[in-house]
């Protein structure tokens, strides 16, 4: 049964090796994906060092580059996605503020429980049904793109996802690094890599852990000109259903504003909120967690407690 | 008379003894909410408090306390100011300006140091402060062959951590950028910026003038210079990004004078501009107030704010509160903002210092230069 393997950043600790150690994967080569690392990818020398296993980096991102180039129509129909979805993502952020704004002051409004919790479920799901329509919408693009554009019938693409297809068959792990979400699953979904990457083992960290997700959700509380909203990004990989990673959410998350802390556990139920810091390891074994250090829950009241093995 | 004095004064003058205890034992100046009282001890004539910020007396007068050789003067200073002073001690006939010997913290700047009074609420913000997490930019030396002064010109460029050929970066051209280094950490905030994703990666020039007073007052031998040559040179030895708005040009005091005009002179090449503590002297009738050095700053400034030109894109301004050159940076704020510039101005109870413009790295170039910080998740 393959495993997956989701980490926190791999600074200030280094838990990689140990993660594939207790996991007991198997010897051999290791696939890698540091796509979001963009022109640094393939930068692997830390990894090895710490994995003591051949890598073979799968350059997604420069794949990318070298298909754009040479295909103009695909580079076109590829910006005009990305416009339709950075469109998308301000009318969802216009709505979003106004929604949230209002569930947070039901949230801390003082009132007889009997008239107040209907608002507050209420606003919550508002909420709800405005990030599952967001991701209907950014998948409905994605549709089109895919429909108005052969990709499967394209010469170039296709032979990069045969060579891709031919790198990974030997190869039993694959790991997929941190770095710029939107550019790791833009490049994940190019190449289609959610079907190459069925029955391997994954270890994937912070954006590598978001993209192996079902949703992909983009947050930072404390940026210097203001925090911003928690917003839906779109769908991930799907690897990894039912939960939602939150890397590095020490620094980026005001784990001390339990209403927004709340409204996240809330707002995203029945999917797990799971934080991913510096050291920290889960391993899923058949879609259930089989063992977790160091990551944390974010219930549905906004207290952070340890995640429970399943 | 402030709190602690009292204290100490409670059962008439205290003795030595006390005397010691009392200054062992606290820290100076002494804050209270929003008054500030400044201690010196030892034998003078006259001491007086010098800070040099516009709105108090030049030099503010100490009170020797009866029976001791402890001197006070207290001032009121609104919480979240930072100011800084020195003592001037008159004895035997003679002056002396001195760092508070009761104050350990002390700022730096070309002219040597000053004592650093933090008014209640300051905190030295943390990213200015060295992170061992944040991985160290280094720093490139080169000289500019200039045709503008004739003569070859040393530069410095920050690189950042993880600096690559094969990649392209925004531009940021530093006045005084020898002077931001040492006195504002500047070397410091970049590596922790570009680290907590707050600022792209971004490659640095730093240029340092040998006769700052002159070439930076609105003079067009150093706007050519930044244009003509130290631009063509950085792009030919360094990746950048070839774009406009990834290209930005700072400044403090008469570096940010020297900014505006070269934006402004050559405005195809900047549409991000930093200006701290601007300099900018101008007239509405007649003379301006200021000395003589001033004069080419007033001709250029009051010829800009006549006709802006085809500056455009953000700029970024700050001034403290305590500067007198908060009027001319306030007025500057409408005229740019007329011509369709989009201007963050902030105002700050700081005064016409390095650690003022060091405070103020975060939120201009953080604006200016948005890092990834909402999309990487490292």
């Amino acid at each position: 049964m393959p495993q997956t393997i989701l980490l926190g950043p791999q600074r200030p600790i280094i838990n990689l090796g140990a993660a594939i150690v207790e996991a007991a994967l198997p010897d051999g080569p290791l696939g890698v994906i540091s796509a979001g690392w963009q022109e640094a990818e393939g930068d692997v020398d830390d990894i090895e060092t710490v994995v003591e296993r051949r890598l073979v980096d799968l350059r997604l991102y420069q794949r990318a580059e070298e298909v754009f180039a040479a295909a103009p129509d695909l580079l076109a129909a590829y910006r005009a996605r990305q416009d339709r979805l950075q469109a998308l993502q301000r009318l969802y952020r216009l709505r979003l503020r106004r929604l949230l704004s209002a569930a947070r002051q039901m949230l801390q409004t003082r009132e007889d429980p009997s008239l107040i919790e209907p608002e507050q479920r209420h606003a919550i799901a508002q909420l709800r049904a405005l990030d599952r329509h967001h991701k209907r919408r950014v998948n409905s693009v994605h549709r089109e793109f895919d429909g108005a554009f052969d990709i499967d019938s394209h010469e170039l693409l296709a032979r990069h996802v045969a060579e891709i297809r031919g790198i990974l068959e030997p190869l039993e792990t694959v790991v997929i690094t941190g770095g710029n979400v939107a550019v790791l699953i833009n490049r994940l979904r190019l190449f289609r890599l959610a079907d190459l990457l069925a029955g391997k083992n994954l270890v994937a960290w912070s954006a590598g852990a978001m993209a192996a997700s079902e949703s992909i959700v983009l947050f930072h509380d404390n940026p210097p000109q203001g925090r911003r909203n928690p917003e839906v990004f779109g769908p991930g990989l799907g690897l990894i259903r039912r939960h939602i990673f939150f890397p590095n959410a020490r620094t980026r998350l005001n784990s001390s504003d339990r209403v927004r802390m709340q409204l996240l556990g809330r707002r995203f139920a029945p999917a797990t909120c799971v934080t991913l810091d510096s050291g920290a390891a889960l391993r899923f074994t058949d879609g259930g967690i089989a063992a977790a250090a160091g990551a944390r829950q974010i219930t549905e009241s906004g207290k952070l407690r340890k995640v429970r093995i399943r | 008379m402030n709190a602690a004095l009292r204290r100490l004064f409670r059962k008439g003058s205290p003795r030595n003894g006390e005397i010691d205890a009392f200054i062992a034992s606290s820290e100076f100046p002494l804050i209270d909410g929003n008054e500030v009282t400044f201690v010196y001890r030892g034998t003078a004539d006259a001491v007086y408090l010098r800070c040099w910020i516009s709105g108090f007396d030049t030099a503010q007068p100490f009170q020797l306390l009866n029976g001791t050789e402890l001197w006070v003067s207290t001032i009121e200073l609104p919480p979240g100011s930072r100011i800084e002073y020195k003592l001037e001690v008159e004895a035997g006939g003679q002056r002396h300006l001195i760092i508070d010997p009761l104050n350990n913290v002390v700022a730096h700047d070309p002219f040597g140091a000053n004592s650093v009074c933090q008014g209640a609420g300051y905190e030295r913000p943390r990213w200015t402060l060295h992170d061992p997490e944040a991985r160290s930019g280094a720093i490139d030396s080169f000289n500019v062959e200039s045709s503008a002064f004739h003569e070859a010109r040393d530069t410095s460029v920050y690189l950042p951590a993880r600096f690559r050929r094969n990649r392209r970066y925004p531009l940021l051209v530093v006045h005084d950028g020898h002077d931001y280094m040492k006195y504002a950490e500047l070397k410091v905030v970049l590596d922790n910026l570009i680290h907590y994703l707050e600022i792209p990666q971004m490659i640095v020039a730093l240029t340092q003038s040998p006769d700052r007073l002159k070439e930076y007052a609105g003079d067009d031998r150093h706007a050519d210079f930044i244009a003509n040559d130290l631009f063509p040179q950085l792009a030919s030895r360094f990746p950048l990004m070839d774009d406009i708005k990834a290209r930005g040009i700072m400044g403090a005091s008469f570096g940010a004078v020297a900014a505006l005009h070269a934006a402004w002179r050559h405005p195809q090449l900047f549409r991000r501009l930093l200006l701290q503590s601007g300099s900018f002297a101008f007239s509405d009738l007649g003379r301006h107030r200021r000395t003589a050095v001033f004069d080419p700053v007033a001709r250029f400034m009051n010829t800009f704010r006549d006709d802006p030109g085809e500056l455009s894109g953000k700029i970024y301004m700050s001034c403290g509160m305590y500067e007198s050159l908060i009027y001319e940076n306030r007025s500057l704020v409408p005229r740019l903002q007329g011509q369709g510039i989009d201007v963050r101005f902030e105002e700050v109870r700081d005064a016409h210092n390095w650690e003022n413009w060091r405070d103020r790295l975060r939120n201009g170039l953080s604006w200016l230069f948005p890092g990834p910080l909402w999309m990487v998740y490292e």
